[in-house]
């Protein structure tokens, strides 16, 4: 028990007195909640990648369609069923503007004396798919953000209304969503695209419609946790108004499910327009979603795979791109939810 | 004898009322709080004392009874300006001190609520030299006033709750558990900052706890609460040496101490509320024992504790 | 005496998001047959941690094992592999956690929850599992054990909830029984039930007890030894006497002068100033040296050893050095002492040494 006690030497047992503010000192960084998420977030591979992604495919919406010289919507009888072709990659044997014509496996271009290159082929009307594809992202994406925004604020309401007052109100309102939920989706749907023009606001307003009570559910069971944390009754017992309370204490507590759910809700609403689309009770023709693409690519895919491939492609890649986000940022933002 | 500041009349807090599940919460308590002095109130988990504090301070609408403040009946005020007044001169320290800080807000607009809402300071500047000032009353510093409650140790965090319910300059505060939930070490620290907060702006306070040796210290009266009913409350030093209800008394024996030979001679008491054997026709009401202790028993077991 | 288990130079490191926490950092001791070892410290001093490798309970993925070995039946517990720790589990080590609610499965009658190691380690007959379970009911003080066999969890109070737990622990005579902050969520009065079982118990089935808790009064009425843990190191060990009543680390005498004592009027408790240390970054040296009144320079450079008080009371504080200075201890732990023979302060007769 006693090594080299000895060799200390004498003066270093005098007697110190420590500063005791020194005792409260804290070294740590300070990091608020969103900092701390981000270093969390940052060490998620996966969710960063498909940040990227994410961010490429949203840049390619805006700019694809313009990066090349062909009108998304111009049909050109004559330049219908061109398979992809693509300066550079045609060298190695794909993307070569090969395609079968009855049995033969030829050039299309040279057959057809083409010089323009359609990168990504061109649809039975002679569209280009290329710019079609990246219109169509962006009409997806646009019609899911939308969907997923009215989903939040109706949701994010609803729920938060009926926790926050409890009771009564809640009962109410809480049968009122019961009755909705009973009601299968789809008959609404259908129900609503019948009355309504068919077009970007119907669906939106289709997937809308039921769609934040998911939402509504999961901010009610928040805001019941919540308010009767003690930070809330002492904002209380200091006098703070309901607004205040919801606005400041509330509110910034529960904005991390909210976001985590936004980012499940969108992929999902992406899905739910492709297959509206796909069932044709979707956008119509000339205008273009994923949706109506993977629809007129899959009944031409025996002979025009790549009228598929391209949007199946992407639609994929949104859906996984948005679910590893929206678990890495459940995992950054709320830990104990892991389980 | 000092001022009466608060005064608890009949003050009943029933849940789910008139249901199967009626819980008697509080029942028909009745007690003052004089001006300047500590009342502790005592008692298991469930027996309503947490729940007495916060339906004092209107976080829940008494069912029945009267809660008066210097002589102003607490629930019956309506008006807006009424309850912020009463919310200014009424505060609350509460039990966890993890989940009483809110999480995504700074600690000097966790401070600067209170002022905030009441408008007490103007500007920027004043507030901020406000909060460093409450700061340092509780022994922290400004460095600390930007950063985020969970940054900090549980006994740090209690008495960020301890400037924040300072902030409005109340007369009365209620603690609510403020300690149970601290390390013994962090209590001390506690326990010291709000007696030199009582000397220092005349606070009165009403402490809730189950930990009867710190009740016992920092308490001039101490109630014992037993399923909703307040059984016995008096001067704490009658109350430890001379307690007349078997639960206070079974309550008191069950005290651990850090000292081995006493726990070793230690003679527990339980208490059965069959006991007493109260027939139909006995009213059991509190009544007076000696000045200032009162006791719930029949009209029989009083006489018997004049006798003793 | 026969030692039940030895942990012998313990160091573990968690690894987190903000960094590597050094939550043990070299720990000793050792529980003799029969006796109970106590080990006390606040939230963050390692006390649970300890127990919880001794039971190999920590997350595999983030916990690292620097150093060290838990001897237990001639085995090291850190080597062995998942298969056999299955079996020490329950079988010859069992624990009791502080909630019984989160220990008890809601879904099962109790009396299957206890039948459980009976059947699995001890490998009776359902029928005897079922007879010993009614007898080991009765044993906690069970009222009617044989109705109260096929409640759920829900049906009991706080108090008997913990009851049955011990019940489950006890099943197959458990050569150590860790328990965990049994009574902290309890009421005082269910609380001193509770410890009069376990000591009661303990006689009878002859088994060892690491109890851990913050609360230096439960302690006071159970341990036979208390081990004082602060910033993930031992710094006092000895008989529960010795802690009492001649405590020698700095730490010992904050947290013993921290209690108010009932009959005493202290006019202002004594508090240990500061937060305990951070083990993201544990401080050079004594870790409670920047909090402690009594610091010496060295504190700031070298941990301390564990300085021999007697066979039995070991202290890791400088302050025992032979070229420290005397210092007086604050003025309750000099009462403590006078009571104690072999204190520098013990005085048979009334009236202070100094």
């Amino acid at each position: 028990m006693t090594n080299n006690l000895e060799k200390l030497p004498k003066d270093s047992f005098e007697r110190i007195t420590i500063d005791s503010t020194h005792a409260e000192k804290i070294t740590k960084p300070s990091l608020s909640f969103w900092q701390d998420a981000w270093l969390r977030i940052r060490k998620n591979k996966a969710a960063i990648i498909s940040m990227f992604i994410l961010a490429f495919i949203v840049i390619m919406a805006f700019v694809g369609p313009y990066m090349v010289k062909f009108d998304p919507q111009e049909v050109n009888v004559t330049h219908a069923n061109l398979p992809p072709k693509i300066p550079g990659l045609e060298k190695w044997g794909i993307a070569d503007g090969q395609g079968k014509l009855g049995t033969k496996t030829l050039d299309i271009y040279e057959v057809k004396k083409i010089d323009e290159y359609y990168w990504f082929g061109t649809d039975s009307l002679g569209r280009d798919l290329f710019s079609r594809l990246w219109m169509g992202t962006r009409i997806s994406l646009y019609i899911a953000l939308v969907a997923a925004i009215i989903d939040v604020f109706i949701g994010v309401l609803y729920g938060g209304i009926s926790a926050y007052y409890g009771g009564r109100t809640d009962d109410i309102m809480q049968r009122i969503v019961e009755v909705l939920i009973g009601i299968p989706t789809l008959v609404i749907v259908i129900l609503m695209l019948l009355v309504m023009e068919p077009g970007i606001w119907a669906i939106i307003i289709a997937i809308s419609i039921t769609g934040w009570i998911g939402m509504s559910r999961i901010v009610r069971g928040q805001v019941l946790k919540f308010k009767n944390q003690e930070f809330v009754l002492a904002a209380k017992t200091l006098g703070a108004s309901d607004s205040r309370i919801i606005g400041k204490h509330l509110l910034p507590n529960i904005m991390a499910i909210i976001i985590i759910n936004m980012m499940f809700t969108i992929p999902t609403a992406i899905f739910f327009e492709a297959f509206l689309s796909f069932i044709g009770l979707g956008l119509q023709a000339p205008a273009a979603s994923l949706g109506t693409l993977i629809n007129d690519g899959y009944k031409f895919l025996e002979y025009q795979p790549h009228m598929l491939f391209f949007p199946a492609v992407l639609i994929s890649l949104l859906m996984i791109a948005f679910n590893l986000i929206g678990d890495g940022l459940r995992d950054a933002l709320d830990p104990k939810m892991k389980d | 004898m000092a001022k009466k500041l608060l005064e608890i009349k009949n003050l009943k807090q029933y849940f789910n009322e008139g249901k199967k599940n009626e819980v008697r919460a509080v029942d028909d308590i009745t007690f003052d709080i004089y001006k300047g002095e500590t009342l502790g109130l005592v008692g298991e988990s469930g027996c309503g004392k947490s729940t007495t504090g916060r339906t004092i301070i209107r976080l829940y609408n008494a069912t029945g009874g009267e809660v008066i403040y210097d002589g102003i009946d607490v629930h019956n005020k309506k008006s807006k300006k009424d309850l912020k007044m009463f919310n200014r001169k009424m505060q609350m320290i509460f039990q966890d001190p993890y989940a009483s800080l809110n999480p995504r807000m700074k600690v000097l607009d966790i401070i600067a609520e209170g002022l905030d809402i009441h408008g007490l300071v103007k500007g920027t500047k004043e507030r901020t030299a406000r909060v460093n000032e409450l700061l340092e009353t509780v022994g922290l510093n400004r460095e600390h006033a930007n950063r985020y409650p969970h940054e900090f140790s549980g006994g740090q965090r209690q008495r960020l709750g301890i400037a924040r319910a300072l902030a409005v300059e109340p007369e009365f505060i209620i603690a609510d558990e403020p300690i149970s939930a601290l390390d013994v070490s962090i209590q001390a620290q506690v326990v010291n900052l709000l007696k030199e907060l009582q000397e220092e702006k005349g606070l009165t306070y009403l402490f809730i706890a189950h930990d009867l040796s710190m009740v016992k210290y920092i308490s001039d009266r101490i109630g014992v609460m037993y399923f909703g009913k307040l059984v016995e409350i008096g001067p704490a030093e009658t109350l430890y040496t001379a307690p007349l209800h078997p639960y206070t008394q079974s309550l008191l024996s069950a005290i651990p101490l850090p000292d081995p030979n006493y726990e070793r001679n230690r003679v527990r008491k339980g208490y059965d509320p069959k006991s007493h054997k109260y027939l139909d026709d006995e009213e059991v009401t509190m009544r007076e024992v000696t000045p200032g202790h009162f006791v719930l028993c029949s009209q029989r077991e009083f006489d018997s504790f004049k006798k003793a | 005496m026969e030692k039940v288990i030895e942990v012998k130079n313990l160091e573990l490191s968690f690894h987190t998001f903000a960094g590597e926490v050094k939550a043990i950092r070299g720990v000793n001791f050792e529980v003799n047959k029969g006796e109970t070892l106590a080990i006390v410290g606040e939230s963050g001093s390692g006390k649970s941690v300890t127990t919880k490798s001794i039971m190999r309970l920590l997350p595999e993925s983030s916990t690292e094992f620097k150093n060290g070995e838990i001897l237990f039946g001639g085995k090291d517990l850190l080597k062995i592999s998942e298969k056999e720790m299955q079996k020490v589990r329950g079988k010859d080590i069992s624990m009791i956690f502080q909630d019984p609610m989160t220990s008890l499965n809601p879904t099962m009658p109790i009396g299957r929850q206890i039948m459980e190691p009976l059947l699995k380690h001890q490998k009776l007959s359902k029928a005897d599992a079922r007879k010993k379970s009614i007898e080991l009911l009765g044993l906690v003080g069970m009222p009617k054990p044989e109705l109260r066999m096929k409640q759920y969890p829900h049906q009991f109070s706080g108090g008997q909830r913990q009851r049955i737990v011990i019940a489950v622990a006890l099943a197959c005579n458990p050569k150590l029984l860790i328990a965990d902050e049994p009574t902290t969520a309890l009421d005082v009065t269910i609380q001193g039930q509770i410890l009069e079982l376990m000591k009661d118990l303990q006689q009878k089935i002859d088994t060892s007890i690491i109890f851990i808790t913050h609360d230096l009064g439960v302690v006071a009425n159970v341990a036979d030894r208390v081990a004082v843990m602060y910033g993930g190191q031992i710094v006092e060990v000895g008989t529960v006497d010795e802690i009492f009543y001649n405590p020698q680390h700095p730490y010992t005498w904050g947290l013993l002068s921290s209690m108010p004592s009932l009959d005493a009027a202290e006019d202002k408790l004594y508090a240990i100033p500061g937060t305990p240390p951070d083990l993201l970054a544990p401080p050079k040296g004594d870790a409670f040296a920047l909090r402690s009144e009594y610091a010496l320079k060295i504190d700031l450079e070298q941990t301390p050893p564990m300085f021999k008080v007697s066979d039995t009371h070991y202290a890791a504080t400088w302050l025992l050095h032979p070229d420290a200075p005397q210092v007086d201890p604050p003025v309750g732990i000099v009462e403590r002492m006078k009571t104690f023979p072999g204190s520098r302060y013990y005085t048979g007769n009334a009236g202070g040494a100094n």
